[in-house]
């Protein structure tokens, strides 16, 4: 009898808000930048072998796919820096009304966008 | 662990649809959650019209009106009716509260109940509860002191009592604990926002001589950090509570705390 009881149901169900939204993507930018920092590091390391290795990267990432993971690897580093900023004001122990917490998330979630946004100019030679 | 969907026969099912009988213009549709343990069927949102022109305004009122006068044989938990009790604690619109203390008003559109989320269920909207009882008592929530006298009582300063506001108005009704996502993925070691605003709530009185003692105790890898402030706890407080805030102050204490 006890096993047979169902779960009620959780994470279908529940209602997100800013704080959940930015928690869970805090985790996702998390493990899409380790995943970037092995790729970079590999590029780097490839740098040391030679001309032509690079060139081959070049060309990869300037083609549509590669923009756009580099414009994204840019979103997901604002959004992980600005997130843990975030969480190390929590940290302290501050910043834990709603209210604070809604104002604080949008602010990460916006930032990321903003930062995005200047860095693709600084890469443009725009700023 | 983390699991996204729910179990094999926990998955919920089409239920019953209950047409209005009374004629009324001013209808809302609400889905509740139904199991019924005698049966060995899955788990169904039966759906129910209910002339709001007759209803009062808050979403136990709702409840109330289905079992009185349409379906005796929903269950549900309710006792004071006044946000005290904690019994009416269940999942509406998608966020967890007292069914007593939330007015219907507040959802958009149909109304969906459910139970308190990720819990066993026993029947329809009632979760056991148990393994959070359990977790509370793990905290030992009472007074623990050195003090020899039984005939004195133990003086404190009104600065030392306002440590305690928000954390002794808790009533336990597990809505912030079974709202947090942490508590779904890891409730057998995780103690979850209610038990730990309430072992916050003995660290920082100051009439307790065993402050060293229980910081230590919850201390754990699993039993206080799985906490990463998703905060769904301290929106979900139907009593303006902040179990987050208190998970905080306890990582602080541990953090500057010479243990």
């Amino acid at each position: 009898m006890e096993n047979k009881r169902p779960l009620s149901p959780h994470i279908q169900i529940y209602k997100w808000h800013i704080s959940s939204l930015v928690s869970i993507s805090h985790r996702i930018t998390g493990i899409i930048n380790i995943i970037g920092i092995t790729f970079i590091c590999l590029w780097a390391t490839l740098l040391l072998l030679g001309e032509s290795n690079y060139l081959v990267i070049n060309s990869f990432l300037n083609t549509l796919i590669g923009k756009f993971i580099i414009l994204g690897l840019t979103w997901s580093f604002s959004f992980q820096a600005l997130s843990e900023i975030r969480h190390l004001i929590m940290d302290l122990g501050y910043g834990f009304q709603i209210q604070i917490t809604k104002i604080t998330g949008l602010l990460v979630i916006f930032g990321s966008i903003i930062f995005t946004v200047i860095f693709y100019f600084i890469g443009k030679n725009l700023i | 662990m983390v699991q996204i969907n729910l179990p094999k026969g926990s998955e919920v099912q089409k239920g019953n649809y209950f047409k209005d009988k009374t004629g009324s213009k001013n209808i809302k549709k609400v889905n509740v959650y139904r199991w019924d343990p005698s049966s060995g069927d899955n788990p169904r949102i039966d759906t129910y019209e209910v002339d709001m022109d007759s209803c009062p305004s808050k979403v136990l009122d709702i409840l109330n009106k289905i079992k009185n006068e349409i379906d005796p044989t929903l269950a549900y938990r309710r006792s004071c009716a006044h946000g005290v009790c904690g019994s009416c604690a269940m999942n509406m619109g998608g966020k967890n509260g007292l069914a007593c203390t939330k007015p219907h008003s507040e959802i958009d559109g149909d109304i969906d109940i459910y139970p308190l989320p990720h819990l066993k269920v026993k029947k329809d909207l009632i979760g056991d509860l148990d393994g959070l009882y359990r977790q509370y008592k793990s905290i030992e929530p009472w007074l623990k002191t050195n003090s020899k006298s039984d005939s004195m009582e133990i003086i404190q300063s009104k600065k030392d009592r306002e440590k305690l506001d928000g954390a002794y108005e808790c009533i336990m009704c597990a809505c912030c604990s079974t709202s947090c996502p942490s508590y779904w993925w890891n409730g057998d070691k995780y103690l979850g926002p209610a038990v730990l605003l309430q072992a916050y709530r003995w660290i920082v009185d100051s009439r307790d001589d065993e402050r060293q003692a229980r910081l230590k105790k919850v201390a754990d890898e699993l039993k206080l950090y799985r906490c990463h402030t998703i905060l769904n706890c301290t929106s979900a407080c139907p009593k303006g509570l902040n179990p987050a805030k208190a998970i905080a102050e306890i990582k602080k204490m541990l953090a500057t705390a010479n243990i």
